[in-house]
C-alpha cells in the first residue's frame, strides 16, 4: 500500500515538474508585463506537434529536435506579444484575457485543421523500464522528466540572478520607469520575456506528450497549471513551482483513490475552491481585493 | 414632469423594431424549414448573449461559465420532462429556475475575484459541468447523451420548424424587453456603476455583493432559460456539445456585437449564427474563425458591431450619442 502510494507521488511529481515549468512561463510574463497570457498551455501544444513533426515526418534526431522545438516556441511567444498582446497593452485587462484566449482558439483549431483531432505518439528518449530505490518503483521517463525540469528551473535561476539581461528583466518586473530611467529598453524586455515563457512551455510540451497524451486540446493543460500557480500564490516564482509540483501529486492521487473522471476535475475544484478561501495562494501576495 | 418628445433616434429605433418584429412574425408564411430552424437557433444564442451581456459587459464581469448554465437549463428541462413526466412549460421555467440558483451561488464565491481570476474560476466551473454531466450518468446518461419530446404547452405540441420558430420568437423578444428594462432602470444603472468604478459605486451606498450576485444569477436564468428551449427544439442532448468552446462562442457573440448593448447581443448572435449557415461547410473551420473574430474585434471595433453602427450614424446623421469605449471593464 504505502509502496504504490509513494510511486504515485513520484510519478505525480514527474507531471507536477511540468505544469510548474507552465506555471512558471505564466508568472514570469505576468511579473514582467502585468499580462496573464491564456495562451500559455497553447505552446505546449504547438510544442508538441512541432516535435512530433520533426521527428516522425523529418526523422530528425532527438536532442536536435528538442533545441529547434524550444527555439520555434520562442519564436512563436514574441510573435504573439508583438501582434496581438502589445497593440493593447494599455487597453483593460478584460481585452487583453479575450485577445489571448482568441490566440489560443486560434492556434488550437489550427492543430486539429492540420493534424486531427486523433491521439498521436510521441517518442521519447526516456524509457518506461521501472527503477527501484528502496521502497519506491518509478519509471526512468519519470526521472528523467523530474532532473530535467530542475535543471531547467536552475539554470533559469542562474540566468536571473547572474547575467546581466536576468538582471535587467528583474529590475523591469520591479519597476519598469525606474529599469527603463536605467537605460533598460522595456520594450525588448517584454519580448524577451515571452520568448522565454514560451521557450519554457516547450520544453513543457516535449516532456508531457509522452506522457499524457498528444491532441489539439493538450493546451488545457494551461488551466491546470495555472492552477498550481494560484496554489503557489499568482505572482510568487517559489509559488508557481511548488504549487505545480503540489498540483501534480494532488492530481495523481485523486485518480488513485478515486476515478479517472474525478482525476480530472479536481484540479479544477482545487483552482476555485483556493481562489475562493486562499486566493493568495501558499505564498503570494493577495492578488485580489475583497468586496 | 413633461415628458420629453422622443428624440430621432428614438423614433427610428422603435420603427425599425417594430418593422423588424412584423418580418418575423410573417416569416414562415413564406420561409422554408431550414431557415426557421436556423433563426430558432439564433434566438436561442440572442438569450444566452443577452445574459451574459448583462453580467459581462454591464457588470464587468468576465464569464467563462455560460456553457456550463446553458447546460444545467437544458439538463434540468430534460431530466424533469423525460423521467418525471412534468410539464414542459413547467420545465423550462424550473431550468431557468435552477440555473439562476446555481449562477447566484457561484456568484457568491465569485464576489472576491475579478478578472482574469474570474475568468479562470469561470473556465473551471464549465470543465466540470461537463465532467460531471458525463459521470453522473444515473441522471444525465453520461456519453449516451439523452433525447427530449417535443414541448407541449396549453395543449399544442411545439413539434413543426414553424411551431418552434414561434415559440423561441416569443420568449426570446419577451426576455429582450425584460432585459431592456432591467438595463434602463435602478438595476442596470447598478450594474453600470459597479463596472466604471467599484468603490465610486460602493460610497455611492451600493450594495456591491447583492448587484453582483443579482448580475450573475439574472445571466445564468437567461442561459438557462435558453438551454432548456434548446433541448426541446433539438431533442437531443450531447454532452460533447457543452464544451469550453462554447462559452468561447458566447463570449465572441458580445464581443463582436458589443459589450453593453442588448442591440450588440442580437447582432453578433445574427453574424456569428447565420453566417456558419451561409458558409456551409465551415465545420473544421469555425472555430479558427471564431477564434480570428475574438482578436480582430479587440484589436481593430473594440466597439463592436453596434457601438460601430452607433458612432456611424452619430458621425454621419447626427443621431443618438457617441459611444465612448468603457475603460474599466473587467477590473
Amino acid at each position: 500500500m504505502a509502496e504504490i502510494l509513494a510511486s504515485q507521488v513520484v510519478s505525480g511529481l514527474a507531471t507536477g515538474c511540468v505544469y510548474a515549468l507552465i506555471a512558471l512561463g505564466f508568472v514570469l510574463i505576468f511579473k514582467a508585463t502585468d499580462v496573464v497570457n491564456f495562451a500559455q498551455g497553447e505552446f505546449v501544444m504547438a510544442s508538441g506537434f512541432i516535435s512530433y513533426t520533426l521527428l516522425i515526418r523529418l526523422g530528425l534526431s532527438y536532442w536536435l529536435v528538442f533545441l529547434v522545438t524550444i527555439t520555434l516556441s520562442g519564436i512563436m511567444g514574441v510573435a504573439l506579444e508583438r501582434v496581438v498582446v502589445r497593440p493593447i497593452m494599455n487597453a483593460p485587462i478584460f481585452s487583453i484575457v479575450i485577445a489571448t484566449i482568441g490566440a489560443s482558439t486560434v492556434l488550437r483549431s489550427s492543430a486539429g485543421i492540420v493534424y486531427g483531432y486523433d491521439v498521436l505518439p510521441l517518442p521519447t528518449v526516456f524509457s518506461k523500464d521501472p527503477i527501484r530505490l528502496g521502497a519506491v518503483t518509478f519509471t526512468v521517463m519519470d526521472a528523467g522528466v523530474i532532473g530535467f525540469s530542475l535543471a531547467i528551473m536552475a539554470m533559469l535561476y542562474l540566468f536571473f540572478k547572474l547575467t546581466r539581461t536576468g538582471t535587467a528583466m528583474r529590475a523591469t518586473a520591479q519597476s519598469q520607469t525606474a529599469a527603463r530611467l536605467m537605460g533598460v529598453s522595456v520594450s525588448r524586455i517584454f519580448s524577451l520575456t515571452w520568448a522565454i515563457s514560451a521557450a519554457i512551455g516547450g520544453v513543457a510540451g516535449v516532456l508531457i506528450a509522452p506522457i499524457v497524451y498528444l491532441d489539439p486540446n493538450l493546451g488545457f493543460i494551461g488551466v491546470k497549471a495555472f492552477a498550481g500557480a494560484i496554489l503557489g500564490g499568482f505572482g510568487s516564482i517559489p509559488g508557481a513551482i511548488i504549487g505545480g509540483m503540489l498540483l501534480g501529486v494532488l492530481e495523481n492521487l485523486s485518480g488513485y483513490f478515486f476515478n479517472a473522471g474525478i482525476k480530472q476535475v479536481s484540479t479544477y475544484v482545487l483552482l476555485i475552491l483556493v481562489l475562493v478561501v486562499r486566493p493568495s495562494g501558499l505564498f503570494g501576495a493577495a492578488p485580489v481585493r475583497r468586496v | 414632469v413633461i415628458a420629453r418628445a422622443p428624440s430621432r433616434a428614438t423614433m427610428l429605433t422603435w420603427l425599425g423594431g417594430a418593422a423588424l418584429g412584423v418580418a418575423l412574425l410573417a416569416l414562415p408564411l413564406a420561409a422554408d424549414n431550414y431557415v426557421l430552424y436556423v433563426l430558432t437557433r439564433l434566438f436561442v444564442y440572442v438569450l444566452v448573449a443577452l445574459g451574459l451581456n448583462l453580467l459581462t459587459g454591464y457588470t464587468g464581469q468576465v464569464s467563462l461559465g455560460h456553457a456550463a448554465f446553458f447546460a444545467i437549463g437544458a439538463y434540468t428541462a430534460a431530466v424533469l420532462a423525460e423521467a418525471l413526466r412534468w410539464p414542459s412549460a413547467l420545465c423550462v421555467v424550473a431550468a431557468a429556475g435552477f440555473a439562476a440558483l446555481v449562477g447566484y451561488l457561484l456568484g457568491l464565491p465569485c464576489l472576491r475575484l475579478s478578472g482574469l481570476y474570474l475568468a479562470m474560476a469561470t473556465l473551471g466551473f464549465t470543465l466540470i459541468v461537463q465532467e460531471m454531466l458525463l459521470q453522473l450518468a444515473v441522471i444525465t446518461h453520461g456519453s449516451e447523451g439523452m433525447s427530449v419530446r417535443p414541448a407541449s404547452i396549453l395543449g399544442v405540441t411545439f413539434n413543426t420548424d414553424g411551431r418552434k420558430y414561434y415559440l423561441a420568437l416569443v420568449v426570446t423578444a419577451v426576455m429582450l424587453v425584460v432585459a431592456r428594462n432591467l438595463v434602463r432602470g435602478r438595476t442596470g444603472r447598478a450594474f453600470l456603476a459597479i463596472r466604471e468604478n467599484e468603490r465610486a459605486a460602493e460610497a455611492m451606498g451600493l450594495h456591491l455583493a447583492r448587484y453582483k450576485t443579482i448580475a450573475f444569477a439574472v445571466s445564468a436564468l437567461y442561459a438557462g432559460l435558453a438551454g432548456a428551449l434548446s433541448a426541446f427544439m433539438v431533442g437531443f442532448l450531447d454532452p460533447q456539445e457543452f464544451s469550453f468552446f462554447l462559452s468561447i462562442q458566447f463570449i465572441t457573440i458580445i464581443i463582436l456585437g458589443g459589450l453593453a448593448s442588448l442591440l450588440g447581443s442580437v447582432l453578433g448572435a445574427a453574424f456569428l449564427i447565420v453566417l456558419p449557415e451561409l458558409l456551409a461547410g465551415l465545420d473544421v473551420w469555425q472555430a479558427l474563425v471564431y477564434g480570428l473574430i475574438m482578436v480582430l474585434t479587440i484589436l481593430f471595433m473594440p466597439l463592436g458591431l453596434a457601438g460601430t453602427l452607433r458612432r456611424q450614424a452619430y458621425r454621419w446623421w447626427g443621431l443618438g450619442t457617441e459611444p465612448v469605449i468603457p475603460r474599466r471593464l473587467g477590473h
